[in-house]
């Protein structure tokens, strides 16, 4: 958890002041791989899609949440005493457990203020766009060097359009290079309002055949291509990112269709494949939700590399891991 | 093609594209890797044999004798395929034996070096019993055994509890010094030799500061003239190989390695290779004279370079490969220590730091193409030494920057990055004049100075302030032995404020830096008394002029430089106290100190050590309340330190950085109030204590860059460790110089990038046969990983990983 301190506990009044705030869910600062430079990400909370191998399950909810460490528990049992609702539950002294139907979230959090241990745990903070420029200034003098800035990510970003919308533009009222990592299920209206003050578009393709991407993520391609459509012809710089994501879409065949779809893009800077990793999946059990994806091993280097190759020759840029 | 007139008037050399390691280098690196190091007993016979005969010779006079009589008769040998020649012992990689600054140690632990868990040492039955019956002889005749009686009783208790180690002085000779190469270079030895006889006759002998003076010019010439003789001891070694020698082309290298070594360092080099050859001569014997660690080149590049320039036979490919094969010569320079101290200094460092660019003396970029050609040596042999470093300033080029973090990209920790914008006004401050300040290298790990003028003394001792502040807040007893060892300051539960925890931590600091620094003055008597080192005060101004050696103060400037360590400890335990205790009111001060003497024993008392550590602010998060208090923790013992005065005339000037002391000197610190459990190590240099520094790096280095490093005018250390993915290309290297530069723009005077992944690490410590020259940096230097102690091995891994 990388939360400045003035951040650190979870607040249920913060979402009720009169400033419009948004739900986020991290911040990681020195981010050399999501865009130019050295950046800031912002983690926002909520995506219309539901992805087995996502990395951050926490951000797929749009409302916050627990996440449990058992490992960090010491048994100091303040949780219990203090939950109103009696949701945790406990084995050999450690609390390992949560009904989460219970729990009054957004409301209360006394939980999380008395678990020093950090087993209890939050994700989701309601932040107002100053506050949100306070921690991405901390880094300024980084991003002026490098080229870097800014980027908006999730969950994903678009799924809290008003406050997205108004992130960008005061980033641009700062000078700030912006970029945004999205899925693109999102409605053309909503993502031209934010298109002006993005400086870069990192766009997700997880799948090119419409019924495999329902399967994999909960939701058809058809509004996916026709937006990154939309995003190319206006001539905005833009990657395509493809989480390389075993039995799912490392076909040579979704390779190569993939390609072909991006490579008339004039504005295309390149095609990253990112790898698959299980660096997300103790997040899962953290949520008390199954990872689906256990046990299934990661591609070898070689293999990613094949696959780069393949896209190649269809004369476009393609990075391994961005 | 160049013109004529160009190839002459300037080398042309393509830095952009050096030659990488030749047949030759690769050879004989490999051959190096393959030697276990040893124990070498030759040096300790002769100079046993020279100290009886000369008992009755001033002191001068005796050392010189005993440095002739080891250079003349100790074992010579000119390897296989070498081209760059000069042996520390009868084989590359062992140590020699010194003896006269103490053995009682070594004689104790002659059966431990082969079986200890770091930095072991091979040595048979016949060279220990040859030890065993010499070391008697130099009972009572030590520099160490002189020092201890001139300490204080109070003195010795504090160094007993760890509050502070004076260990490598105290036991070793000082090295920390970078001699006046471009002298010898330019004038040779005879020159130095006719400055002495020129001093000399300027003598009146009826003044007795004068007698004094004689007998140190004598011993100069002596030791200048012994080294002249040992250069040609090896011309007759070469000659004699090349009378047997079948291939012609390794005769004819044997006959110019025989015409160098009759002609350098005696007489002026006139090329590259003469050059070098009479560079390498004097680092060697340097350290012959005396086990000093950290005999540092330093602005290698530039007094080099006229020599590479005025070479118009030399082709770039040869000139590389001779640098090379220095390199390698570096690292065959060894040199054993007892157990303890192979804990703060472990893998077999010797600190040789060579440094390049920064700007001249007259403030301009002095980047030339031996600059980037030194890099590319690392690059090329990627061993340990020497130690690199590159000074940085407004105007370094893009394409040395570029350079530089190439090398820092192969993981060898190296180089070391240096901040002109803020050490030469450090320097400044210290007394030293703007054109000397302006060049300015490093010694050791750290340690900025002037060459050829400075005895910077600058390993003087590491200061355990997370000791002294478990002191303040336990009435000055030792919380591990429950001895009264400082001044009575209050019980913790009485205090009222945060101010009167300060003024407890004040009280301590100034009682044990002065007990620091009686010890400090009591070896640096020792060592001018018992072991003066005139071919090494013979390099360094103003010592022929004084007439004195450096060790009774003969340089131009002298400092005492003692290191505080723990600053993340200290800072982040004062703002869990003012913030948890005084302002959140959510601990009461008789509740820390049932958790402090507990070792946080039970489930409460586990709680609360959870929520020191989870609930108040970190040092090296980027948070202002925390950085400031570290700050303030740091300066305190700053200020006090520079109060003082050493015996060479010279001040005290503090350093914030730990070599790998900070996992010895936590074991002797109990409890702290940062939630850190007694025993456990400290922090790492100016680093932020290991895993909290949550926020990333560049909230590090935002916070590290909140320190005073001016003050600390002695060195600051700050590593930093990156997942080699990080800096995997062009725009990793644009990455890294702007974490440098903003680092450096804030305030920063150090940074140092350790680039290997955590697994390799962990994989190295299961399967170490298989890392046998793997390179990590430690702490102020590199080392091989496999050679290190599990204890410093475990702490690199924990160092916050940077995730890519």
């Amino acid at each position: 958890m990388s939360w400045t301190h003035e951040y650190l506990l979870y607040d249920p009044d913060a979402q009720k002041r009169r400033e419009l705030t948004g739900l986020v869910s991290d911040f990681q600062r020195f981010s050399i791989h999501d865009g130019p430079g050295i950046r800031t990400i912002v983690f926002l909370k909520g995506c219309p899609l539901h992805c087995a191998w996502c990395a951050n399950p926490e951000t797929i909810s749009p409302r916050p949440e627990i996440m449990l460490i058992p490992h960090n528990c010491i048994g100091c049992r303040k949780c219990i005493e203090v939950c109103p609702s009696g949701c945790f539950g406990e084995a050999d002294g450690i609390v390992n457990s949560i009904d989460r139907d219970m729990c009054l979230l957004p409301e209360c959090g006394k939980c999380q203020r008395v678990c020093y241990a950090n087993a209890v745990n939050i994700s989701g903070r309601y932040l107002t766009v100053a506050e949100v420029m306070d921690v991405v200034l901390l880094d300024r003098e980084f991003y002026d060097r490098t080229g870097g800035g800014i980027t908006f990510s999730g969950g994903e970003p678009f799924a809290q359009p008003a406050f997205l919308k108004e992130l960008a533009q005061t980033a641009k009222v700062l000078k700030l290079h912006t970029a945004v990592e999205t899925c693109g299920h999102v409605s053309w209206n909503v993502f031209s309002s934010v298109l002006d003050y993005l400086d870069i578009v990192l766009y997700d393709l997880k799948h090119m055949d419409p019924d495999r991407h329902l399967q994999g993520t909960g939701v058809g391609n058809h509004l996916i291509l026709e937006n990154v459509r939309r995003v190319a012809a206006s001539g905005k710089p833009i990657r395509i990112r493809l989480p390389l994501i075993p039995g799912f879409n490392d076909s040579e065949e979704n390779i190569r269709a993939t390609a072909e779809f991006i490579a008339g893009f004039s504005s295309l800077e390149a095609l990253d494949i990112l790898p698959y990793h299980r660096m997300g999946e103790p997040k899962w059990g953290q949520l008390h939700q199954d990872y689906k994806l256990h046990g299934v091993a990661p591609h070898g280097r070689e293999r990613v590399f094949e696959l780069a190759d393949i896209a190649r020759a269809y004369g476009i840029e393609v990075t391994v891991g961005g | 093609m160049a013109s004529k007139a160009e190839a002459v008037s300037k080398k042309q050399i393509d830095v952009a594209n050096l030659p990488g390691p030749t047949q030759r280098v690769e050879a004989i690196k490999e051959r190096f890797i393959k030697t276990t190091p040893e124990i070498c007993v030759e040096r300790a016979q002769l100079i046993t044999a020279s100290y009886k005969v000369t008992e009755d010779l001033p002191i001068h006079i005796r050392r010189a004798k005993a440095f002739e009589k080891i250079l003349s008769e100790m074992t010579i040998f000119i390897a296989d395929d070498e081209l760059v020649v000069g042996n520390q012992c009868t084989k590359p990689r062992s140590a020699p034996v010194y003896p006269e600054f103490s053995c009682k140690w070594l004689e104790a632990e002659l059966d431990r070096l082969e079986k200890r868990t770091g930095d072991v040492f091979l040595i048979s039955e016949d060279k220990k019993k040859i030890l065993r019956d010499l070391f008697p002889y130099w009972d009572k005749k030590t520099s160490n055994e002189l020092a201890t009686s001139l300490m204080t009783p109070d003195a010795l208790a504090a160094q007993g509890a760890g509050v502070f180690t004076v260990g490598n002085y105290y036991f070793n000779g000082v090295g920390h010094i970078s001699v006046d190469y471009a002298k010898v270079l330019a004038k040779g030895l005879n020159g130095v030799i006719d400055e002495a006889k020129a001093e000399l006759a300027k003598i009146d002998l009826t003044d007795p500061d004068d007698l004094k003076k004689m007998h140190f010019l004598d011993a100069v010439i002596t030791s200048n003239e012994a080294v002249i003789a040992f250069a040609r001891r090896f011309a007759v070694e070469a000659e004699k190989l090349a009378a047997s020698e079948k291939s012609a082309q390794r005769k004819a290298e044997l006959a110019e390695i025989a015409r160098i070594c009759r002609k350098v360092p005696a007489q002026p080099a006139e090329s590259f290779g003469e050059a070098i050859q009479s560079f390498w001569f004097i680092q060697l014997v340097l350290q012959l004279e005396s086990n000093g660690h950290s005999i540092s080149p330093m602005r290698f590049d530039q007094y080099m370079y006229p020599y590479l320039e005025m070479d118009t036979s030399i082709t770039t490919e040869k000139a590389q490969e001779l640098l090379d094969l220095l390199y390698i010569k570096f690292s065959e320079i060894n040199k054993v220590r007892d157990e303890g101290s192979t804990k703060a200094f472990g893998g077999y460092p010797m600190f040789q730091n060579l440094i390049v660019g920064g700007v001249d003396r007259e403030g301009e970029d002095a980047t030339n193409d031996l600059s980037f050609m030194c890099l590319q040596a690392t690059a090329n042999t990627k061993l340990y030494q020497p130690s690199i470093s590159i000074r940085v300033h407004s105007n370094t080029p893009a394409e040395l920057y570029k350079k530089a973090a190439e090398v820092s990209r192969l993981g060898l920790g190296m180089p070391a990055y240096y901040n002109d914008r803020f050490i030469i006004p450090a320097l400044l401050s210290r007394g030293l004049t703007r054109e000397d300040a302006r060049d300015y290298g490093i010694i050791g790990c750290v340690e900025p100075q002037v060459a050829g003028k400075t005895e910077g003394w600058h390993d003087a001792a590491f200061f355990n302030m997370a000791k002294v502040l478990e002191l303040a807040l336990n009435d000055g007893v030792d919380a591990l032995t429950g001895k009264q060892l400082g001044p009575k300051t209050g019980d913790l539960a009485s205090f009222n404020s945060f101010d009167d925890v300060m003024k407890a931590y004040k009280t301590q600091m100034k009682n044990f830096v002065k007990l620091l620094v009686i010890s400090d003055n009591a070896v640096d008597i020792a060592h001018g008394q018992r072991t003066p080192l005139p071919f090494l005060s013979s390099l360094v101004d103003d010592c022929m002029a004084k007439g004195k050696s450096l060790q009774e103060g003969g340089a131009h400037y002298n400092f005492t430089g003692p290191q505080g360590v723990g600053v993340g400890n200290v800072g982040d335990s004062l703002t869990a106290i003012k913030k948890l205790v005084f302002e959140d009111k959510a601990i009461t001060l008789a509740e820390l100190k049932k958790g402090l003497e507990s070792d946080f024993a039970g489930v409460e008392m586990e709680s609360m050590r959870q929520m020191l550590q989870n609930r108040a602010p970190k040092y090296g998060n980027d948070n202002e309340y925390a950085d400031l208090i570290a700050h303030e923790g740091a300066l305190i013992y700053c200020r006090e330190v520079e109060k003082y005065t050493n015996p060479r005339g010279g001040r005290f000037q503090p350093g914030l950085y730990p070599v790998s002391a900070n996992v010895p000197l936590g074991t002797v610190v109990g409890a702290t109030p940062d939630g850190r459990k007694s025993g456990k190590a400290l922090a790492d240099g100016v680093s932020p204590v290991s895993g909290v520094d949550q926020a990333g790096p560049t909230a590090s280095v935002k916070s590290v860059a909140r320190l005073d490093h001016v003050i600390a005018s002695n060195g600051t250390l700050l590593n930093m460790k990156f997942h080699p993915n990080a800096l995997k290309d062009d725009r990793g290297i644009q990455n890294l110089v702007g974490v440098t530069e903003t680092f450096f723009n804030g305030g920063g005077t150090h940074i140092q990038y350790n680039v290997i992944g955590r697994d390799t690490l962990l994989d190295a410590q299961k399967h170490p046969d298989n890392y046998q020259g793997m390179v990590v940096r430690v702490a102020g230097y590199s080392a091989f990983f496999t050679s290190l102690d599990k204890a410093i091995q475990d702490d690199i891994i924990a160092r916050t990983e940077q995730m890519f």
